[in-house]
């Protein structure tokens, strides 16, 4: 009798299995039915996601050292384990995200107060020209509080 | 009263506010991914941590105007119906009712919830009723901000905010669209326009989000790809097709209304019979009849001001909510039967289904 195959994202005999073809490309999954009602089949990121767990190799050679997540607990649930393990795994995972994103790094917005280095070099030099205007229309307060932004902000760009 | 209770009685802008309703959205939704610095995701982290999390993630959440005499709910205290009835009401999701860990901060008017220990630490979900997408996410955008002034959240300059799930980071954007759509089921190109979504990066999801049916012919859409992209980019993506889906909409529904003429209001007229008249009503049946009445509100051939009632009722007209309502456990039979009276009563003094003017 044949091996039971088994599920793609736990260790569950599959007994759902999907094929998707995308230009010419075959991809298979192979999901037990716990996982495939959980994670949605009809989902086209988990069918992408499941396609790069399978290729991924058996034995643990990453592991955060911050929470001791190892890539073998990737390939189990899908999910990281901390914030820094996208330190860790950042560089495995870059396929993978092409895959599901098709973008490599982020665009958009950043927590208050903490602006990416491009967007603090932008602000930093808006503000210079924003302090001079200030100084030339006699506005000393705005002028204060500007040279304040342009100190934390020259602050920021050093540590980032 | 429970906050649970609290909530059910209190009149919010999705069941009861006049006014608040559109034809075909019926809800706008952005939901933000956050997490703490140094923290483990909660999917991986252990019991004291999950603690840790939940304790300094509500503090900050409670200590924000928003939620200023909101609800704060520890999932380990609901009971199984009170849990149901959140998830029914879309405050939170299947996953965080499911443990014991999770938490959910509620502002009074339940248009913002935030969840806390579901798969990321923060989940920010900020809802209204019908098309209002700027306004709705300027709402979220608020409170992002407010909660990264006092939680350090975990944020990379290459990766954006980092999440559990590779499909969340970047911005961990998540905005969607509840839209009604039984013109497009009726004429039978639903399959169509889903592909199409689907295929310009789009999900198109049941009433209850992944994994269920469309009961009702509600379904929700959403953008997939957060990485790469900003948020206004991400709206703007959204906006357009759901203007376009709209707009498709209407041309099935008067379409179908043109051609098929009496017996296009024929149906619309059986469902409210059947709605006034029946003694045992099951959830889908009710779902379905009612999504007619909204789509005679939408057309004309239902006073327009008719549609929050039918809007409320498909709310609760769920399960959890049947029961919450009755003060007991039911079973099946007796659910169907409750569900019914409440259908009646609401529907009684309903005047009849006349032709499209819309």
């Amino acid at each position: 009798m044949s091996q039971p195959i088994k599920c793609s994202l736990c260790e569950e005999a599959a007994t759902v299995h999907l094929s998707q073809v995308v230009h010419g490309n075959v991809t298979k999954v192979h999901l037990c039915e716990a996982c495939a009602q959980k994670g949605g089949a009809t989902d086209p990121a988990v069918f992408q996601l499941a396609d790069a767990l399978t290729t991924a190799s058996p034995a643990p050679t990453l592991t955060c050292p911050k929470c001791g997540f190892s890539d073998i607990d990737f390939r189990k649930r899908g999910r990281l384990g901390c914030p820094d393990c996208w330190e860790t795994f950042g560089d495995a995972l870059g396929g993978l995200l092409l895959k599901v994103q098709h973008e490599a790094s982020h665009v958009g917005r950043a927590p208050a107060g903490t602006l990416p280095a491009g967007q603090l070099r932008r602000r930093l030099n808006d503000a210079r020209v924003e302090m001079e205007k200030a100084i030339t229309s006699e506005d000393y307060e705005a002028a204060a509080r500007l040279r304040d932004e342009i100190a934390s902000l020259e602050q920021q760009l050093a540590h980032s | 009263m429970s906050s649970v209770e609290d909530i059910l009685a209190a009149e919010n802008e999705l069941t009861h506010l006049l006014g608040a309703q559109q034809a075909v959205v019926l809800s706008t939704r952005i939901r933000l991914a956050r997490n703490l610095e140094g923290m483990p995701f909660p999917g991986w982290a252990k019991v004291p941590q999950r603690k840790e999390i939940a304790d300094r993630c509500v503090e900050a959440l409670d200590a924000l105007p928003k939620f200023r005499r909101g609800h704060v709910l520890r999932m380990g205290e609901l009971g199984d119906r009170d849990r149901a009835v959140l998830v029914e009401r879309h405050l939170v999701s299947k996953e965080l009712a499911a443990g014991k860990s999770g938490a959910a901060v509620i502002s009074r008017d339940q248009t913002c919830s935030v969840m806390v220990n579901e798969e990321d630490h923060l989940r920010i979900q900020v809802v209204k009723a019908g098309w209002h997408l700027r306004g709705t996410w300027h709402i979220a955008e608020q409170l992002d901000d407010a909660l990264g002034g006092t939680l350090k959240l975990a944020f990379s300059d290459r990766l954006g905010y980092l999440t559990a799930c590779p499909t969340n980071v970047g911005t961990g954007l998540r905005a969607s669209a509840m839209v009604h759509l039984p013109g497009l089921c009726l004429a039978g190109h639903m399959d169509k326009v889903s592909r199409a979504l689907n295929q310009d990066g789009l999900a198109v999801r049941g009433w209850l989000g992944e994994g269920t049916e469309a009961a009702g012919n509600v379904f929700q859409i959403s953008n997939q790809q957060t990485l790469g992209l900003s948020e206004e980019a991400i709206l703007k993506h959204l906006g357009g097709w759901i203007k376009n889906v709209v707009e498709q909409e209407w041309n099935a529904r008067r379409k179908l209304a043109q051609e098929e003429g009496e017996k296009f209001v024929d149906r619309l007229a059986r469902s409210l019979g059947v709605l006034r008249s029946a003694r045992l009503l099951t959830s889908s049946e009710a779902m379905n009849m009612l999504s007619h009445l909204r789509l005679a509100c939408d057309m004309g051939c239902l006073p327009e001001e008719r549609r929050h009632l039918v809007d409320r009722l498909m709310i609760e007209g769920q399960p959890a909510h049947v029961q919450a309502r009755a003060g007991q456990e039911l079973d099946s039979d007796g659910r169907d039967r409750r569900r019914a009276a409440v259908v009646r009563e609401a529907l009684k003094d309903f005047p009849e289904v006349v032709p499209p003017t819309a």
